[in-house]
């Protein structure tokens, strides 16, 4: 589902964020992007969907080349991946059913389509019984399970979460992680990048660690601390 | 057709529109200034355009006496101007018929019961076989003892065409300096409006949204402000003509002035489409360069 190889990205300000990374995810896995703040992982995950270019490398998500995509095709690549960010982007003045719909009517999608997914979408979080609400007037777990819900409404194989919990307190951290275990059970490969190390002790997944911008560990149903430096490094 | 879309784009573009009354306002009031100038001075073009080409077809002109010229002197003037070969007719116009000419020219407008006396010279009305002859004949009319003057309308043709062409390089420098000006604030405008929707646009980039879908509705936010100021100032222009025509044919009596020789309906569509077309350009412009960044 994606593969990085020799993937560098220095920013015009001079900063090597990511140095010769090279990464391979496979379809329907679940992976932790572990490491302190300013150490790459939301840099990776930015060329995964585009929002950046890398520097030198080859980046392939679903098929695609992303590191030389041109920039009318970008909304083709979009379209396959879902993104979740710590700070929900959420728009204030558009109801919980209407944020989610959003993202299907910006993509010329059918009222019939929009109708069909929504729903599902908001079933999925366990959000349908607060479809009209504002996202005022959500908590932050809520919050979270609508960016989610509008992350996968047009069903992309691929979600990518940047710091998901980093607002939440440890009950709906919980409450999100389970949905995204969810989601990936149903297929979706799911990529998070976080500093929580509660979660991802508690969840035993394949965590990638990265250290100023190179990938230190790289462990099938790994700890946040490389289990106190008994682990291997197998890349980076 | 799926209403549901409609709909959405719609609601979208109305909700740009309202989010800021007071530059919207300030946009379609450049817009209109800039339209009201533009279709005064086409106005003014086309009517010394019609105004020339009367005047240019006119093979008749006048040669005044002087006050204190003899009759015999008049006779022989009128002897001497029907011999030539290239006048076709000649007509004695006395004082008396010259004011009754004129009060019928100016349908009471002019009070000529305050006149205490006649100001009018006697003078000759002389048709030439051809335009292109005026000026020769007008030349040769004016060595005639007891002629005063000669006027031929060719004289203000010149003249009118001098104008002409100065309005119209004054005129097309400010119209493309109020065009800029008004496009400049259209697109302002709609970078406020871009800005204020940042969250929205890069929500739209993230799910997917092409370019031309995230630009539409401030393309089309940036054509409202082009077509509402280009119809308000076609109301001004239609109001201005309706009150300002008849006081200028009346202020300008001798004037072959010419009402017709505009195409109304076509000059009030050129000049909407004008106005969405700064509208559209400038948030087109506008809204790429926060694309791009």
């Amino acid at each position: 589902m994606i593969s990085l190889r020799g993937v560098s990205l220095i920013y015009p300000n001079g900063v090597r964020a990511l140095d010769n990374v090279s990464l391979e995810i496979a379809k329907g896995d679940f992976v932790f992007l572990v490491g302190h703040s300013g150490t790459g992982k939301s840099s990776l995950l930015r060329l995964l969907y585009r929002e950046t270019v890398p520097t030198s490398g080859e980046i392939t998500v679903d098929g695609i080349r992303v590191d030389r995509l041109r920039r009318g095709r970008i909304p083709a690549l979009r379209r396959h991946l879902g993104v979740v960010f710590q700070d929900f982007k959420l728009l204030s003045d558009k109801t919980v059913w209407e944020n989610v719909a959003f993202a299907m009517q910006v993509t010329g999608a059918h009222t019939k389509d929009i109708l069909r997914q929504v729903p599902r979408a908001l079933d999925l979080v366990g959000l349908a019984h607060k479809s009209r609400m504002y996202p005022g007037e959500l908590s932050g777990g809520e919050a979270q399970r609508t960016a989610i819900a509008r992350a996968l409404v047009n069903n992309p194989k691929l979600l990518l979460c940047d710091e998901p919990t980093g607002n939440l307190d440890p009950s709906n951290t919980t409450e999100i992680m389970e949905l995204l275990l969810r989601i990936n059970l149903k297929g979706t490969t799911v990529v998070v990048a976080t500093h929580n190390q509660a979660v991802v002790d508690r969840m035993r997944r394949r965590v990638v660690r990265l250290e100023d911008g190179k990938i230190v560990t790289d462990e099938e149903r790994g700890y946040y601390y490389l289990g106190l430096g008994q682990g291997q490094v197998l890349s980076g | 057709m799926d209403w549901g879309r409609v709909k959405f784009f719609l609601g979208e573009v109305l909700r740009n529109f309202t989010r800021n009354a007071g530059m919207q306002a300030t946009a379609i009031g450049t817009v209109a200034i800039t339209i009201v100038l533009l279709g005064a001075f086409l106005f003014v073009r086309s009517t010394l355009a019609g105004l020339g080409n009367e005047l240019l077809n006119q093979i008749e002109f006048s040669v005044y006496f002087k006050s204190d010229a003899t009759s015999a002197q008049e006779a022989s003037a009128r002897a001497a101007l029907t011999a030539d070969p290239r006048v076709a007719s000649v007509d004695f116009v006395s004082k008396k018929d010259g004011l009754a000419e004129l009060r019928a020219n100016t349908q009471g407008v002019i009070d000529t019961s305050l006149l205490t006396e006649n100001p009018l010279p006697d003078k000759l009305r002389v048709r030439a076989k051809d335009a292109d002859q005026v000026a020769a004949i007008a030349a040769s009319a004016r060595k005639i003892d007891g002629v005063d003057n000669v006027v031929y309308q060719q004289d203000v043709i010149v003249k009118l065409l001098q104008l002409g062409s100065v309005l119209r390089r004054v005129g097309i420098g400010v119209i493309v300096v109020f065009l800029l000006v008004a496009g400049i604030i259209i697109s302002n405008t709609i970078r406020l409006t871009v800005f204020a929707r940042r969250r929205e646009i890069s929500i739209m980039q993230l799910v997917g949204a092409t370019g031309l879908y995230i630009r539409a509705p401030f393309i089309c936010e940036g054509f409202l402000d082009g077509v509402l100021g280009g119809t308000i100032a076609v109301v001004v222009l239609t109001a201005a003509r309706l009150t300002l025509w008849p006081k200028l044919l009346v202020a300008l009596p001798w004037l072959p002035l010419n009402a017709a020789a505009i195409n109304l309906p076509l000059l009030v569509l050129q000049l909407i489409v004008v106005g969405g077309a700064i509208g559209a350009v400038a948030s087109w412009i506008s809204v790429g360069r926060h694309l791009r960044t």
